[in-house]
C-alpha cells in the first residue's frame, strides 16, 4: 500500500510538473505561467453566444466618460463588427 | 489591434465598427507583461470609471485610433454579455443576430476572419491609398511586441500584406 502510495505520488509530480511547463511555454516564462493562472484564465470564458444568437444590448460609457449609449443604438442597416480588448 | 484598423479602413464604407473597451488584460498589479514596460504601457487595473475613461482616453490619443469608441463600465456588464475579456471579434447583423463570433483572444483573436467575412459579402477591398495614408499617421506609435500574443487594443497597425 506504501508503495502504491509512492507511485500515486511521483506520477502525480510528474503531471504537475509538465502542466506547469506546458504553462511557461504558452505563458513565456514561470512568472508569465503564474500571472496566466492567477490573473488570466480565471476571467477567460468562451461565453454562451453563437452565431444566430441575439446579440446582447449593453449600455457603454462614451469617450467623454459621461454621456451613455447602447450597443443596438449602432445597428443600422449595415453590419457592426464589434472589437473588443484593452490597452494592455 | 492594428489590424483592425486596417480593415476599418478598408470597409468603413460598407459596415458599422465599434471598440468597446474592456478591463485591463496586463496592468501593473496583475499580470503585467514585458512587452507593456517595453511600450510604456503601464496602467494599474482602473478601480473607478474615471480610471478606465482616462486610460481609454490615452489609448485613443496615443495611436490617433480612428473606429468608434466605448467603455464597459465598472460592472463590467459588456465583458460578461459577450464573454469578451481580454479580446474578441464579433459581428452583428441588420437584424441584431451573430453572424460572427470569434474565437478568445490572445490566442484564437483572428481579425483576419472579420476581413474575410467582409469580403465574402462585399468583395475583397484592396489596401489602397486611403489605407497607406492611414498607417502613415500611426507611423509615431511606438513598435509592439505582439509575438507575445497578448496585445488587445494596444497594438498599432502592421500589414497583412
Amino acid at each position: 500500500m506504501k508503495r502504491l502510495l509512492k507511485w500515486f505520488a511521483g506520477i502525480l509530480a510528474v503531471l504537475l510538473l509538465a502542466a506547469f511547463g506546458v504553462l511557461c511555454y504558452m505563458a513565456g516564462s514561470p512568472k508569465d505561467a503564474y500571472g496566466m493562472v492567477r490573473y488570466a484564465l480565471p476571467h477567460m470564458r468562451r461565453g454562451t453566444l453563437q452565431v444566430g444568437s441575439d446579440a446582447p444590448d449593453v449600455r457603454l460609457v462614451a469617450l467623454d466618460g459621461i454621456d451613455r449609449f447602447h450597443i443596438r443604438e449602432r445597428l443600422g442597416r449595415r453590419p457592426l463588427v464589434l472589437a473588443f480588448g484593452s490597452f494592455t | 489591434m492594428g489590424d483592425i484598423v486596417q480593415i476599418y479602413n478598408d470597409y468603413k464604407d460598407h459596415a458599422d465598427f465599434l471598440t468597446v473597451y474592456v478591463r485591463e488584460a496586463h496592468p501593473t498589479d496583475e499580470w503585467q507583461m514585458k512587452s507593456n514596460v517595453k511600450d510604456d504601457v503601464c496602467y494599474a487595473q482602473p478601480k473607478t470609471l474615471e480610471q478606465r475613461v482616462a486610460i481609454a482616453k490615452d489609448f485613443t490619443a496615443r495611436y490617433k485610433f480612428p473606429l468608434p469608441f466605448g467603455i464597459d463600465d465598472m460592472s463590467n456588464a459588456a465583458d460578461n454579455a459577450y464573454a469578451a475579456w481580454p479580446e474578441r471579434l464579433y459581428i452583428i447583423d441588420e437584424t441584431g443576430h451573430i453572424v460572427y463570433r470569434g474565437g478568445l483572444g490572445p490566442f484564437h483573436y483572428k481579425p483576419a476572419e472579420v476581413r474575410q467575412w467582409l469580403a465574402a459579402k462585399y468583395g475583397a477591398v484592396k489596401q489602397g491609398a486611403q489605407t497607406a495614408a492611414a498607417s502613415a499617421s500611426r507611423a509615431s506609435a511606438p513598435a509592439s511586441t505582439s509575438s507575445e500574443g497578448t496585445t488587445p487594443l494596444s497594438v498599432p497597425a502592421k500589414s497583412e500584406k
